[in-house]
């Protein structure tokens, strides 16, 4: 017997937020999800991070000029955009090197988050 | 955002040409610049200007950080730059300094009136002398990023509590990053979602790092006609 999905109008309500990080030393897939759960848990604590829905979906390396570059796709839920934003400016070292994270855009997708905020400036 | 361009400010930045460009790229429109103090001297910091202005996009302003061990060196050392500097920055933490920068309304921003102290260091009489003075309160975001765990706690406290104060007696508040390096800078929309944590609504925060600034910069253009409080020169 297939199962049932759950219906759309039950489905956690999501926006996808375009990030970039920029770091002293380069850093992998691991460790910037780590930071941002850390700083998240952080400043929120379970109890708030747990309402965020929070999720590292894809990371990209875009180093540009001998700067290292990340840009990335975080899910969350649609009424927490704005606390998950307020973050980002408190991640500022990791292992003692300087870390910073920016905010580049928010989307309803995976795709035109891509589009809009990742792919347009692939070549800076 | 109803349409309206909102134009941000950051009124505390080291100068730096990067720091400049990354401001552009974040989307400020004006920066005010500080030159790294040396506090021996009594050179006009950041008054000798290598940056050529008219190279950037955005508008830049020559800030003067003054940092002084009493109110007498505070009260002479802005009586000397406030001639040719546009922004005037007084480094607070001091009960005294705090105190007498509030009530000196050529001084443009008390910053960090709260470092290294055990309270925010602004009080209900400070308050109200802020509010006629129109010296506006700084909140700096690098002060609160660089604390971790139970001091971070505090300055979020602090701010509350700064903010508290400011609904009852009505003085500018600013919030700026104090960028040293492209590391400790910001979009002003991650600053607003942030002022969020200690209590500011949209407005109030749209006010600090918009509304305030081009107070700061409207009430220079017209400071040299003022002769007294409320008597304005026309020419």
């Amino acid at each position: 017997m297939k199962l049932k999905i759950l219906p759309p109008h039950l489905r956690n309500k999501k926006r996808y937020l375009a990030f970039e990080v920029l770091s002293e030393r380069s850093l992998n897939r691991e460790e910037v999800t780590s930071m941002i759960w850390g700083a998240a848990g952080d400043m929120y604590g379970a109890c708030g991070v747990s309402r965020f829905d929070l999720w590292v979906v894809k990371v990209w390396r875009c180093n540009h000029q001998g700067k290292n570059i990340i840009k990335g796709i975080l899910r969350c839920n649609r009424s927490e955009v704005d606390t998950l934003r307020s973050v980002f400016p408190l991640i500022n070292r990791f292992k003692g090197k300087r870390v910073v994270f920016h905010t580049l855009g928010i989307s309803g997708t995976i795709k035109s988050a891509t589009e809009k905020f990742i792919r347009k400036d692939f070549g800076r | 955002m109803g349409g309206i361009i909102f134009l941000f400010f950051d009124f505390h930045v080291t100068e730096n040409i990067r720091l400049i460009e990354e401001a552009e790229r974040l989307g400020f429109t004006g920066l005010a610049l500080f030159k790294v103090e040396n506090t021996n001297s009594n050179q006009p910091h950041g008054l000798e200007d290598p940056i050529v202005k008219e190279d950037y996009s955005i508008e830049i302003y020559n800030g003067v950080a003054i940092r002084a061990k009493n109110p007498e060196q505070m009260k002479s050392k802005v009586g000397k730059f406030r001639k040719e500097a546009d922004v005037i920055l007084v480094q607070g933490g001091d009960q005294k300094i705090n105190r007498a920068a509030c009530e000196d309304p050529r001084v443009d921003i008390i910053a960090q009136p709260y470092r290294n102290r055990r309270e925010c260091g602004i009080n209900h009489i400070m308050g109200k002398k802020a509010a006629e003075n129109r010296v506006a309160v700084e909140l700096n975001i690098r002060y609160l990023s660089k604390t971790s765990s139970y001091l971070r706690y505090k300055v979020l406290a602090y701010f509350r509590e700064i903010l508290k104060l400011k609904r009852k007696y009505d003085f500018p508040l600013i919030i700026t990053t104090d960028a040293r390096t492209i590391f400790d800078q910001h979009s002003p929309q991650d600053i607003i979602a942030l002022s969020r944590c200690f209590g500011m609504d949209r407005q109030e925060s749209l006010d600090a790092l918009s509304k305030t600034p081009l107070d700061i910069i409207e009430r220079n253009k017209i400071r040299d006609n003022i002769i007294a409080n409320g008597v304005k020169l026309i020419k």
